[in-house]
């Protein structure tokens, strides 16, 4: 308790703004929809878990005369109950429905969120071929007139089904049965993915299987589970790959064959639950990125200067508000789930754990002071 | 049919005027009776003509119980109570008795005096109304006549705020009024036991959010306090004394503490004293650590703050001062806020809401020009700040609380159905209790089926088993006795005992009937027959064969008797009493059959 009031004190001076809450239940999901909701949902395997669409509090969305706004909770607008856990929520952008996936993984299921109720609608489920026991699907969203979800638990079985008609609109072709760990929709037609292996890949869905891929095996990426992110701002590489030990690599994605730049992030120990692990760029700054994954904290770095291979890096800001404010004296220390940018204001992160904590974020740039 | 009726009183959907009308077992109860702030017409009241259509109101409703003295639930009181009209008890805590009239007044003035309002109730009808007050401790259970008695739990909140239990008999109802289920720095949590009542009610305004962690609150309030010290400006905290001061007051010491800071923290001197004697007198309704620090030393003994004199608003450098009252509306915290508003480097904090027509509304609703009296102009360049530190239970603390009593069903007020199918989804399937959602006006009705004990005296139980048969758990048995009600008890005797306690002679009824039966064999050989054919049919029943030659089903008698005329002829006499007629009868209809052939 002593070390929490402390913390309480520092975090005046590391954060603009603070909030803490506990959900009924864990999540491994903070999924978007718009800039003022995200859709959170649990991921037990024995009772039934919920999904819900949350709305911010309203003194983080106010734009004006925030101090007259004392609104700091977070208000449930639709919940949902499904028997399956849930690992990953897509919203379908422009469309009231949601894609879930999770173990076990032999459907994903679709959503609606209703008009003129708060009940989520389970509406239909889309069959995944390939069923295998304790993998799941990664599912991504590719929208347009008619949606389609990208979905695979391997690279052979990788394929688009249009969300109405349950067509197959494309599939990989390929019998590779390297294990997907990520998949990301990048604009109408190219989608990349990223394999458990640390092989990464872009793949536009109009021509046969030629995806723009690093060479394999991956320099450097021998053992260990591996993830990645397409995005940042600014003129840097914008593909950010970490791997379970720390590394995380940088490529451009006009030549994937070498990485950028290769750093150790100050993590102590490998993570613990690789399949957590979760590196995003910030919408808002250049170059910024945050990794969780590994322990209770959630940390920042500025890749600005980043080059060559192997150097140890310090972030620019750690969050340890989940090991601090955690209220359930238990032995186990948190493991973050899962973080997410704000849309819009730039050094705001949602950060949730396995202790059902929820974090709502905004850190004080040190560097800015000086 | 038993049942408990359940309508909250108030048009319209909007929260703040909580009133609540319980019927239960045939009694009537009003549940709280607030105001609603944001209107100035009778839509503030609750709609009393519910009630008042059936007659007086003293004498449909048997009590009337107030949960806590926030506005929102006793703030029509005496309106209700002398203007509308009731002169029954009213029921709340011994701290809700102490502050209710201090609020009420305070609101009179507010609405008369600086919103100019007629017809609105007098400082003499608040008197008055307070004289009908019945202030009960916690967990003492309070007769209210004969059949009706409540009990008070500790809900959190603020001070002297409780949750009740009204009970008739083995039927009852739980109101929360505002809980929570987390500790404050000077409040507990509430608590209830496993009392398992037919009905919980609940306020559902805050149901569907998830709430920010109280620390965050604190965080959020020692920054801006620590921003505007930081940069030489002076705070101005206007409080209600009995409200969240104290609670903000143990923060700021442990924060200045801490980060070892210099600038002043005062108290304005009416503040202490008033909260003092009321935190004396309501020790036991603080949390454990307040009680503890409270033994050693006076409450608003603080190493970092001071008694304020109202010289030191003019002097210069940072500091931070609470104030009353809470609203801006009068007294030294708006002479204060007169002085320090022109500076920008200044901050007000207001920690709660303000009614209508005050200082504090109307610079919460963002304006920065204000007239004050004599048409002077106060241009408000101060940093306002409102955040909100009243604790009430969000979702997560109705289940908590739910899980806590465990009644039957669960009743929601205050919240829009559309909006909260999902709760109620949630509640039905994780506490398998049912849930109902009424709006405003509208009556629900929960059919309940109470047990009603009735003793068994020990005789009839006795004779019941000399009948012969066992008793099997599974199968009922009819079993006939008189039931005596007296002085609300039950009893089950035989029908003589009863005649006799009631002195009332016994008058028995029998009936006999007469079988005739082709049988020239003697009398003795048909009622063998007879017994034989009756034994083997009936074997549920206790069938003997008497040394005088009668057969007795059960304390049916049949005796075989030679017909006066035709030798070939037997009459069987059945014969039997008023209470075994279906027995009797149908005995009577099997004979007529006829008996199977005797084996030769």
């Amino acid at each position: 308790m002593e070390s929490a009031e402390d913390w309480l004190v520092e975090s005046l001076r590391l954060y603009q703004d603070f909030h803490a809450f506990d959900l009924s239940g864990a999540t491994r999901v903070l999924e978007w929809i718009g800039d003022k909701g995200v859709f959170v949902a649990g991921y037990e395997s024995l009772k039934k878990n919920e999904i819900l669409h949350l709305i911010l509090p309203l003194r983080l969305s106010v734009k004006e005369n925030q101090g007259l706004c004392p609104e700091r909770d977070f208000k449930v607008c639709h919940g949902g109950f499904s028997d399956a856990s849930v690992f990953e929520l897509k919203h379908v952008p422009d469309t009231r429905l949601l894609v879930t996936t999770g173990l076990p993984g032999s459907y994903l299921h679709v959503w609606q969120v209703a008009e003129d109720s708060d009940v989520l609608q389970a509406v239909s489920t889309i069959a995944v071929p390939e069923k295998e026991g304790g993998l799941w699907p990664r599912v991504a969203i590719f929208s347009s007139m008619a949606p389609g979800v990208l979905h695979g638990v391997r690279l052979r079985s990788l394929k688009v089904v249009d969300l109405e008609s349950q067509k197959t609109t494309y599939t990989s072709g390929v019998s590779d049965s390297e294990e997907l760990s990520s998949l990301q929709v990048l604009a109408a037609d190219t989608f990349a993915f990223c394999c458990a292996s640390g092989r990464l890949g872009l793949v536009d869905i109009r021509q046969k299987w030629a995806p723009s891929e690093t060479i394999s095996p991956r320099a450097g990426a021998a053992g260990g589970r591996w993830c990645a992110e397409v995005g940042g701002r600014g003129p840097g590489p914008s593909i950010a790959s970490l791997g379970s030990d720390g590394q995380l690599c940088l490529f451009d994605p006009r030549d994937l064959s070498h990485p950028v730049s290769s750093v150790q992030c100050s993590v102590s120990a490998p993570s613990p639950d690789p399949e957590l692990l979760r590196v995003t760029w910030a919408p808002g700054l250049d170059n910024c990125l945050a990794i969780s994954g590994f322990d209770g904290t959630v940390q920042v770095y500025d890749a600005t200067s980043w080059d060559g291979a192997g150097r140890q890096v310090e972030p620019l800001f750690t969050h340890r508000g989940h090991i601090f404010l955690e209220d359930n004296q238990t032995d186990t220390a948190p493991l973050v789930t899962t973080h997410t940018w704000h849309p819009h204001k730039s050094r705001t992160l949602l950060s949730a754990a396995n202790d059902a904590s929820l974090h709502v974020w905004d850190w004080v740039d040190t560097r800015a002071a000086r | 049919m038993p049942e408990i009726r359940v309508t909250p009183l108030g048009a319209g959907q909007d929260v703040g005027r909580s009133c609540i009308l319980v019927s239960i077992a045939g009694k009537n109860v009003m549940l709280d009776c607030g105001m609603h702030m944001g209107f100035n017409d009778d839509r503030r009241f609750p709609d009393f003509s519910y009630i008042t259509r059936n007659g007086r109101l003293t004498d449909f409703l048997d009590c009337v119980i107030i949960s806590h003295f926030h506005l929102d639930h006793c703030g029509a009181l005496p309106y209700f109570s002398e203007m509308v009209g009731y002169d029954g008890p009213i029921y709340m805590t011994h701290p809700t008795q102490a502050i209710c009239p201090i609020l009420l007044e305070d609101y009179r003035k507010i609405a008369v005096d600086k919103k100019g309002e007629a017809n609105f109730f007098t400082s003499q009808m608040i008197k008055d109304c307070m004289k009908k007050v019945v202030a009960v401790h916690l967990h003492q259970t309070v007769q209210v006549d004969d059949e009706l008695e409540i009990k008070a739990y500790y809900a959190g909140h603020v001070l002297g705020a409780a949750m009740f239990q009204i009970k008739v008999g083995s039927e009852s109802v739980v109101y929360t009024g505002d809980y929570n289920m987390t500790p404050d720095r000077h409040l507990g949590a509430a608590w209830i036991d496993k009392c398992r009542p037919n009905l919980l009610i609940t306020e559902s305004t805050y149901a569907t959010t998830i709430r920010d962690s109280k620390r965050c609150r604190e965080r959020d309030f020692l920054k801006k306090v620590h921003e505007a010290v930081e940069r030489g400006g002076k705070v101005l905290i206007p409080v209600f004394a009995l409200g969240r001061a104290q609670e903000l007051c143990i923060l700021l010491e442990t924060f200045w503490e801490r980060m070892n800071l210099k600038a002043p923290i005062y108290f304005s001197t009416g503040l202490t004293e008033k909260a003092n004697h009321y935190y004396k007198l309501f020790i036991t309704w603080t949390n454990q650590k307040i009680r503890k620090t409270f033994v050693q030393r006076n409450m608003f003994e603080f190493k970092h703050i001071k008694a304020f004199d109202r010289a030191f608003a003019d002097n210069p450098g940072p500091m931070v001062v609470f104030a009353t009252p809470g609203m801006l509306h009068a007294g030294q915290s708006l002479q204060i806020f007169r002085k320090w508003a022109g500076n920008e480097k200044n901050m007000v904090i207001m920690p709660g809401y303000c009614v209508q027509g005050t200082v504090g509304h109307k610079i919460l609703s963002g304006q920065r020009k204000l007239e004050m009296e004599g048409r002077q102009v106060l241009e408000v360049k101060m940093q306002v700040e409102y955040m909100s530190f009243s604790a009430h239970a969000d979702a997560k603390g109705i289940m908590q609380l739910v899980g806590q009593a465990e009644p039957e069903s669960v009743l929601l007020v205050h919240g829009e159905a559309k909006k909260m199918e999902f709760l109620k989804q949630k509640i039905e399937q994780e506490l398998r209790v049912s849930c109902y959602m009424p709006a405003n006006g509208e009556t629900v009705t929960l059919p309940t089926s109470p047990s009603i004990p009735v003793g068994v005296s020990l005789g009839l139980l006795k004779r019941e088993m000399a009948q012969g048969l066992l008793p099997d758990a599974k199968k009922p048995r009819l079993l006939h006795g008189t039931l005596i009600m007296k002085d609300s008890n039950f009893r089950l005797v035989s029908s003589e005992q009863a005649l006799k306690e009631l002195g009332l002679a016994e008058h028995q009824l029998r009936f006999t009937c007469r079988v005739h039966l082709h049988d020239p064999r003697k009398e003795q050989e048909t009622a063998l027959r007879v017994y034989s054919h009756l034994k083997s049919v009936l074997k549920d029943h206790c069938v003997q064969h008497l040394p005088d030659g009668s057969v007795t089903v059960e304390s049916i008698l049949i005796q075989a008797a030679a017909h006066s005329e035709d030798p070939g002829t037997k009459v069987l006499l059945v014969s039997w009493t008023y209470q075994d007629e279906e027995l009797g009868s149908y005995l009577t209809s099997l004979l007529k059959k006829g008996l199977p052939q005797a084996p030769s």
